[in-house]
């Protein structure tokens, strides 16, 4: 008999970071493994969060491998386990398993350029492949942060972002004009355009409220971005988090174990479940 | 290993495995379902099929993963890890059979379930092969299967009218058989062709047909938009009696159960779900990727007929036909099968 898989590890709360405020706050979560039984994980792997008495929720890995001593999640409030998280005090305890999922391809990107483009909440799924290419930065040609919330207030990583600007190109954005504001002003896909990263040798990452996807991979495309040259990742209700429920499936695929990271050549074959 | 058992022994081969938890087709409340015997004397083997599938044994409505509570302000887990004794299940149809692999596959592929392997493990099948077809919706063949298919199976028996033909499949079956080897006599040629005409004509009934099997999942996959899914359900409630009675559907909810809001103390308990229900795929936001009923009854059928053929190989279907039967507003998947292949 294996492990029991769905006996969740303990993680303890370390640090909060409030990232932003209002309905749909987002919170930043430090967690660490008192009984040194954490795990290793991968760019792009999500793991099972509980609160127990409230459930559990499906959370992207939002640290970047290469720490060892703590996982990182940031968390929108939404439903009932989300809340609880926003509840939490540092100190807390939660259960947690994984990881789950598929990984980017870091490795197959030696050598290239790497355009991250962000929006909301999305940035935490992509962040542990910005920080872990930022921290091989010597396998990478170009790489250019693009990242936008609605006001500046809700920029997340706010303080990692003055350190990213050491070694990679950061471009900002806010959604509504403000006063004093030095970034671009307008949605994600319009700086992406306005900026027009080139394609040659590039790779384009990308995740964000799905209107946002939607019109940044339009943009890419314009750009000269190939279907093989784009990334992102897509997301579902999900339960088991290792195929079996049943619920998270786009065609075939169970996105918990076969997702959440797809080039969009191969998202463009499945259908549009998600 | 193949025997003969006369009708009166059954009883006291079943007597024989008095260290098991023995289930048996009963007849109560006007259906057949399990139901566990005491003693042989309880056994009835005349059932058509049971309105349950066999699925129950390994994958229960409800099941408590683990408990929890708080010691000293640290979550302390207790995994309720089944270690049930030995179950023998005697009257199983070869269409529920035919599920028990496929629900390993499900239960096994990359992350194995605990749960479900501690039942199954100590599960024995002891299948009746079906001498004619129970019901009009029977369509076991139509998908690969037949009335006296082995797959799945311990053990298989042939109703021959004054005795069984019993034929140990797998090692588990035949040791079973060897716990009640005084109840069995040798098989004798005129036994053996007996049981073979019985098998022939029980194939030779007619039964719903599904036309080209191979030629379904291009169909399906060619569908997918198609208004024909909104078409067939719209006169779908969505109860989800389909699933729950299906011998191969196995999705599942896992939800936190308290003793009290504040406790902090309570279970994490998984629950059969359904496909069919809006809130199975609704997303926190709202969003639903499946919101109406026609993406949900392609659902069903595509993973039967679509996905699990490209990722296994096989049907999730194996045509025992309780969701045509049982459906309260007529809805036929070898119907909606056809009308898609069209």
């Amino acid at each position: 008999m294996t492990d029991n898989i769905y006996l969740p590890k303990i993680g303890r709360i370390v640090g909060i970071d409030e990232e932003t405020q209002g309905a749909r706050a987002i919170k930043t979560f430090k967690v660490e493994f008192p009984n040194s039984d954490g795990f290793e994980h991968n760019c792009g792997q999500c793991a099972m969060l509980s609160m127990f008495g409230k459930g559990e929720s499906m959370i992207s890995i939002a640290s970047s491998p290469l720490v060892k001593e703590y996982k990182q999640f940031s968390i929108m409030k939404m439903g009932r386990v989300t809340s609880a998280f926003h509840a939490a005090r540092v100190g807390d305890f939660i259960g947690i398993r994984g990881p789950y999922g598929n990984q980017f391809p870091l490795d197959d990107w030696k050598g290239r350029d790497l355009v991250f483009i962000g929006g909301g909440v999305g940035l935490a799924p992509i962040w542990p492949v910005i920080q872990t290419a930022v921290a091989r930065r010597e396998d990478f040609g170009k790489i250019t942060v693009f990242y936008g919330a609605r006001t500046s207030s809700n920029i997340m990583y706010e303080a990692d972002f003055e350190k990213l600007k050491a070694s990679v190109e950061v471009q900002l954005s806010v959604d509504a004009p403000e006063e004093g504001w030095p970034g671009y002003t307008g949605f994600v896909p319009a700086n992406l355009m306005d900026k027009a990263p080139s394609p040659d040798n590039a790779i384009a990452i990308t995740c964000g409220p799905p209107i946002m996807i939607k019109f940044v991979i339009q943009n890419l495309q314009a750009l000269g971005f190939a279907d093989e040259q784009i990334y992102t990742t897509i997301e579902n209700k999900m339960k088991c988090g290792i195929g079996k429920c049943g619920r998270c499936n786009v065609g075939k695929d169970y996105v918990c174990v076969k997702g959440p990271v797809y080039s969009w050549a191969e998202l463009k074959s499945l259908p549009q479940e998600y | 290993m193949e025997k003969i058992l006369s009708q009166e022994k059954l009883r006291e081969w079943v007597d024989t495995l008095d260290d098991c938890e023995v289930h048996a087709p009963a007849f109560a409340d006007s259906v057949w379902n399990y139901a566990r015997i005491e003693a042989g004397a309880d056994i009835d083997l005349s059932h058509t099929n049971t309105i349950g599938s066999i699925k129950t044994f390994v994958f229960p409505q409800r099941e408590v993963f683990f408990r929890f509570e708080k010691k000293d302000g640290v979550p302390l887990l207790t995994s309720t890890l089944p270690d049930p004794i030995p179950t023998v299940v005697f009257g199983v149809r070869p269409c529920d059979g035919r599920g028990m692999p496929r629900n390993d596959t499900v239960f096994n592929k990359e992350f194995e379930d605990p749960y479900y392997w501690a039942r199954r493990d100590k599960l024995t099948l002891i299948g009746l092969a079906c001498n004619q077809p129970h019901s009009p919706n029977c369509f076991c063949q139509s998908v690969g299967g037949s009335p006296h298919s082995e797959e799945g199976l311990d053990i298989l028996m042939t109703d021959l009218g004054d005795r069984f033909h019993v034929k140990g499949i797998t090692a588990k079956g035949v040791e079973i058989m060897e716990r009640g080897r005084d109840a069995f006599d040798a098989v004798s040629d005129s036994d053996q062709a007996d049981a073979g005409k019985i098998h022939e004509t029980s194939r030779s009934y007619p039964q719903r047909p599904l036309g080209d099997l191979d030629a379904i999942p291009e169909a399906l996959r060619e569908n997918f938009d198609s208004p024909l899914w909104a078409d067939m359900a719209q006169h779908c409630i969505g109860c989800g009696i389909c699933t729950f009675l299906c011998p191969t559907c196995h999705c599942f909810d896992i939800n936190d159960e308290v003793t009290s809001p504040t406790s902090g103390e309570g279970e994490r308990v998984r629950t059969w779900d359904n496909c069919q229900f809006p809130d199975f795929t609704m997303h926190t936001s709202g969003h639903n990727p499946r919101g109406d009923l026609g993406s949900r009854l392609r659902q069903r059928v595509n993973h039967k007929f679509l996905y699990f053929v490209e990722n296994h190989n096989t049907q999730q279907c194996t045509g025992c036909g309780r969701c045509i039967t049982e459906c309260p507003v007529g809805i036929d998947i070898v119907a909606v099968l056809e009308r898609v292949s069209q």
